[in-house]
């Protein structure tokens, strides 16, 4: 790997980790259990690795974000976690950050465009 | 199946031990439902090529079970650059204090070569545990306030009651450099230096233009110099022919305004050469008996200790030439990198 793939490979791992956790927050408004939730962002175009999603969830729970149970499904013991109230609360908030963010990125980049489609 | 157990007792082995069962419990529950989802899709079950596969994908795991490690660095990023600061302000005192220990102190203590080298040998075990030391105190630090954020809130602290008006001034490149000289500042300085090395040429014929009535009681006194005082004095000699040489080139190269920083150094190290040789004289013998025949009795326990006190004075200065030795070269290496690095 070369050190501007390197770098690239940093500056977007940096970029996912952040918009993973909205992801699954957002995800998490319906209960689900690791699987499921994996399949379910995949499904709408978010890949995650299993050793990424399941510590995160891990983590979520400790920070008082989500909430988790055992409870028997098709025969099997699963732990399914669903947002907790401080979570809806803490994921409101993020929201409204993503939402600004995303506003004022879009804005600086129709800022550059905007003079070169002028000067054509 | 058998191969799913495995791999998850493997990973049990680097889980947090409160944590193993209920974490390896749910990382089986969402492997078998995988498991399961890929078997019906395929219509059958998993080769054991493919259950490999499945596995490799997950991650060795070592890897897989340190994500779920609490902390995954010894010094967070928060703390590194106070970490970093603190280990170069440290090291560089010991290194300081090794060095004078190694020069001033065991010198006097035990006094032989051997434990002089003994003392400077010590040094890199000394730099190893002090940095240990205070890498172990800011890990420690870092994980009480990883876990336990309410009770060590000292770095926000800090923040907050910083005062930007209590930053030092605004220190200028020319400052720093010193003002450049001028041409007729140049010219006499090698005039000076000139009219210098004639004042030390004369010293040998003329005692009195360096002790001046003292020379009176060098003639009637039972002492006299020793031979070693002639070599030092040719190094010295040599010194302000070199020095003059050196100005002479610059002036004639038209670089008299600022003197080049490997020049300065140079002449450090060269400048070092008669006090080290003065250091090396034979059993530290630097005044000796006219008559020692005669005057042994009287006056031999004055001259042990005479000839002590010089050398240890002379061990000192050699001592402090060094370090400002080391200081410079390692001012000049830190700015040459500064300049390369803003090249780029």
């Amino acid at each position: 790997m070369t050190v501007a793939e390197n770098t690239f490979e940093n500056l977007r791992l940096e970029l996912r980790r952040g918009c993973l956790t909205l992801a699954v927050l957002a995800q998490l408004r319906q209960e689900h259990y690791g699987y499921t939730l994996r399949k379910e962002l995949a499904e709408r175009g978010l890949e995650i690795d299993e050793s990424t999603l399941y510590p995160l969830l891990r983590r979520l729970e400790t920070q008082g974000l989500l909430a988790s149970q055992w409870r028997e499904e098709d025969k099997r013991n699963k732990r399914f976690y669903r947002l907790s109230p401080e979570g809806e609360q803490i994921l409101a908030r993020l929201l409204d950050e993503w939402n600004s963010i995303n506003a004022s990125v879009s804005r600086i980049l129709e800022a550059e465009t905007a003079p070169n489609s002028q000067a054509r | 199946m058998e191969l799913l157990d495995r791999y998850l007792q493997a990973v049990r082995k680097y889980l947090p031990l409160r944590r193993q069962d209920d974490i390896i419990a749910e990382l089986r529950a969402n492997m078998e439902s995988q498991i399961e989802d890929r078997e019906s899709e395929l219509g059958r079950s998993l080769t054991q090529g493919e259950f490999d596969d499945f596995l490799r994908k997950i991650g060795h795991p070592m890897v897989v079970a340190s994500r779920y490690q609490p902390q995954q660095y010894l010094i967070g990023p928060t703390m590194f650059p106070m970490y970093l600061y603190v280990l170069r302000i440290a090291m560089l005192w010991v290194f300081i204090i090794c060095m004078i220990v190694a020069a001033v102190v065991t010198p006097l203590t035990e006094g032989t070569g051997g434990a002089v080298v003994a003392a400077v040998f010590r040094t890199p075990g000394i730099l190893i545990q002090t940095a240990a030391w205070i890498t172990l105190v800011f890990a420690a630090f870092e994980f009480a306030r990883t876990r336990y954020p309410n009770i060590c809130p000292q770095i926000d602290g800090l923040n907050k009651s910083w005062n930007p008006s209590t930053l030092p001034p605004l220190e200028k490149e020319a400052l720093r450099e010193g003002k450049p000289r001028s041409f007729a500042q140049a010219v006499a300085e090698i005039i000076f230096s000139v009219l210098f090395l004639g004042w030390v040429l004369l010293i040998p014929h003329y005692p009195f233009l360096l002790l001046g009535p003292g020379v009176v009681f060098l003639k009637t006194s039972p002492y006299q110099l020793a031979s070693v005082w002639w070599t030092f004095f040719g190094w010295i000699v040599a010194l302000g022919i070199m020095q003059i040489v050196a100005k002479c080139i610059d002036l004639a190269r038209g670089t008299w305004e600022r003197r080049s920083r490997i020049q300065q150094i140079v002449f450090k190290i060269v400048g070092l050469i008669p006090v080290l040789v003065l250091l090396a004289a034979p059993g530290h013998i630097y005044v000796s008996l006219k008559n020692p025949a005669v005057d042994q009795a009287q006056f031999g326990q004055n001259l042990a200790q005479v000839n002590n006190a010089i050398h240890l004075g002379f061990s000192v200065i050699c001592a402090i030439v060094v370090l400002q030795l080391a200081f410079d070269l390692g001012k000049w290496v830190s700015e040459a990198y500064r300049r390369r690095e803003a090249a780029f």
